[in-house]
């Protein structure tokens, strides 16, 4: 079973994770009342525990100025979401600020070594050179640290030609934290943290994915 | 005899030979004689109904009939009836059972409840059991053979756990073939009680093994393998073959697909001190190395050579693996220059311009390991003909005898004329390859096993 965005980032607030919380919303409406109550710009994204691919499906709408915009949006994606999945609802969010970069965490159950985490740089660090670091669990602060600087998108992370470096500290602490719940919560099979926004100072999880074992 | 609950396995006073035969073809056949025509010093009990003797010694119609105590018992009889035998050797107090019979969960769902019946029946009884569907083991310390490998290598420090019957076969054929000295070969078949943890731990404390290898196809619990790995205290090198497909379904997450199996092995082997090689030749090249050397404290590399060629070869052979071929400093090259005639001009690697003589190649690896910008040296020689082979390989052996705390690794190339070179540097424990790439890869074994002896803390 598949947790929602809301439920996920929920889940990862209790292990110390910070995320950019939004609000649920079912209607166009609700959706123009939210992106006034959190201030501008905003994004739109669908809600729903069956659609695993929202950005690729065009379902999330970003950097949205004007309330009359949100309600748009929400209704494209709630027309479209609800052709797969009619109890799909959408999420109000604050829109993340870029930042240094976007890394990837995740954590497995894996049937021989039980809990596993992964650390890599986001886009197509992950999805064309597969540049990832792996570890049994549970990982500490020095080993989280060690993971980030065995990828090659280290170089991206740590600061180059001047600019400055991202926050491998608070990298770090989300790693152990994910590690942490993988080794508390014997009902999470896989999950993504994904993107991880990381900024000079702190980190911010701006998407979650996370797949329960189904009850039988 | 220490008190290891695998020493009445793996060490054991007695043995019962369950289906020994008196035909030559048949793996009963095989085994007891393996047992008895080896240099095992403990009693021998062939189990037999149908025979009044088995190879000349006299036979019990079950174990329960042998007189004296028995600490392990070999089985080779069909997979139904084992389980009644299992139940013999647990009246008889019997400590340890070898179960060579294949048959079970290897075949399908009813050989696996047959080996579920096999392991809780062992467990009942307090016995140790390896395999079912293993060919045996071989402690060559102790000159018992108790397996169908025909013959067994020369006495050495490494110990082999393979999960393959057949290569480990093979390995001790080559391991005789190329005089690699081992201590223990293991075939761990399917695994029901005794696995590679078990094993490991075991060769922690036997002061026989030195060097641990593996052949592991599959983890049944990676985590308690992690753990056993993670308190040895020796070097261990695994080849880990047979790509899982379990993890090629439909990823619901990214981390899913990226997380493969193969990836989290070697995640995991580096996590608990696990060196894993590709093959078989390189995992023994290594293996060699690590048994018989110290570790290499860092990764700068002296090589001395009698030629230009074979010495460049080696120097991109170890910067290819992450080494480094430093120039020497001045003390260094001045203490080398004396050696060699005025013409040659020394640099690392060091040429020694055709010349092979004791006196240059002691005093000049001497030299190389008393420098403390040295971490490890490469001693090379091209054989031409014109020269002998052993005069050079002479000063080798007589420096890894003083024991320097630095390791040194040989290569010899050449053909027929390496023979007895060869047999001497293997008779004084001189890791020694016949091409620098080999050589090369072994330095890389003791480089990394010296970065697994500060290996990652663990976290509470």
């Amino acid at each position: 079973m598949m947790l929602n965005e809301m439920e996920a980032k929920r889940l990862f607030s209790q292990y110390g994770i910070r995320v950019n919380d939004g609000i649920g919303v079912k209607t166009p409406a609700e959706a123009a009342d939210a992106a006034e109550k959190l201030g501008f710009p905003v994004v739109v994204k669908v809600l729903s525990g069956k659609i695993i691919h929202k950005s690729d499906m065009g379902l999330v709408a970003l950097d949205i100025r004007t309330a009359d915009c949100a309600r748009g949006a929400c209704e494209r994606i709630l027309t479209a979401a609800r052709a797969i999945d009619p109890e799909a609802t959408a999420v109000v969010e604050p829109m993340a600020p870029d930042g240094v970069a976007e890394v990837i965490i995740g954590g497995k159950r894996d049937p021989q070594f039980g809990p596993t985490v992964l650390f890599g740089l986001g886009g197509v660090f992950v999805e064309v050179f597969k540049d990832v670091s792996l570890r049994v669990a549970p990982v500490n602060h020095a080993i989280a640290l060690k993971m980030i600087r065995e990828t090659k998108g280290y170089t991206i992370l740590k600061g180059f030609r001047g600019k400055q470096g991202a926050d491998l500290d608070a990298l770090a602490d989300i790693l152990v934290s994910i590690s942490r719940l993988m080794m508390t919560r014997e009902d999470v099979m896989e999950l993504d943290v994904n993107p991880v926004i990381a900024y000079t100072h702190g980190a911010v999880a701006v998407d979650a994915r996370v797949l329960l074992r189904d009850k039988d | 005899m220490n008190d290891h609950p695998l020493e009445p396995l793996l060490k054991p006073r007695s043995i019962a030979v369950v289906g020994a035969s008196n035909v030559e073809s048949k793996w009963g056949y095989k085994v007891l004689h393996n047992i008895i025509s080896n240099s095992y010093k403990g009693s021998v009990y062939p189990v037999n109904p149908g025979e009044a003797a088995v190879q000349g010694l006299t036979s019990y119609a079950s174990v329960r009939d042998i007189p004296g105590d028995v600490d392990l018992a070999v089985i080779i009889v069909p997979a139904p009836v084992v389980p009644g035998v299992i139940d013999d050797c647990g009246a008889k107090k019997v400590r340890a059972v070898v179960v060579i019979t294949a048959g079970f969960s290897e075949v399908g769902p009813e050989g696996a409840l047959l080996e579920q019946q096999l392991k809780e029946k062992v467990a009942s009884y307090g016995m140790r059991m390896l395999g079912p569907n293993t060919m045996g083991f071989v402690n060559r310390g102790i000159g018992l053979n108790a397996s169908i490998v025909p013959r067994m290598p020369p006495k050495g420090e490494i110990s082999f756990i393979s999960q393959s019957g057949a290569l480990g076969l093979a390995i001790a054929d080559w391991a005789l073939g190329s005089r690699m000295g081992m201590n223990c070969i293991i075939s761990t078949g399917n695994k029901a009680d005794i696995s590679e943890a078990d094993l490991l731990e075991y060769f922690n404390a036997d002061k026989d093994t030195w060097t641990i290898v593996m052949y592991i196809e599959g983890l049944k619990d990676g985590r308690r393998f992690m753990e056993a790995a993670d308190r040895v205290r020796k070097p261990m090198l695994a080849i880990k073959a047979g790509v899982s497909q379990a993890g090629a379904r439909a990823a619901a997450s990214h981390t899913g697909s990226l997380a493969g199996s193969d990836a989290l092995y070697d995640a995991a082997f580096r996590q608990c001190g696990v060196t894993r090689v590709e093959g078989v030749e390189e995992m023994f090249d290594a293996a060699m190395a690590l048994a018989t050397q110290p570790p290499a404290t860092g990764n700068r590399v002296a090589i001395l050579s009698n030629g230009g060629g074979m010495a460049i070869m080696a120097s991109d052979a170890c910067e290819r693996r992450g080494m480094v071929v430093p120039p020497l400093n001045k003390y260094t090259k001045a203490g080398i220059a004396r050696l060699l005639p005025a013409f040659a001009s020394v640099k690392n690697p060091v040429d020694t311009v055709a010349k092979s003589d004791y006196n240059i190649y002691y005093e000049a690896m001497k030299t190389l390991l008393d420098d403390a910008e040295i971490d490890c040296v490469m001693v090379m020689y091209a054989h031409g003909g014109m020269t002998d082979a052993m005069e050079p390989a002479k000063a080798v052996i007589d420096v890894v005898r003083e024991k320097f705390p630095k390791p040194v690794v040989a290569v010899w190339m050449g053909g027929e004329d390496i023979g007895e070179v060869a047999r001497a540097f293997r008779k004084n424990r001189v890791p020694f390859y016949p091409v620098p790439e080999r050589a090369a890869e072994a330095l890389r074994g003791l480089i990394e096993y010296n970065v697994f002896l500060g290996r990652e803390a663990k976290p509470e």
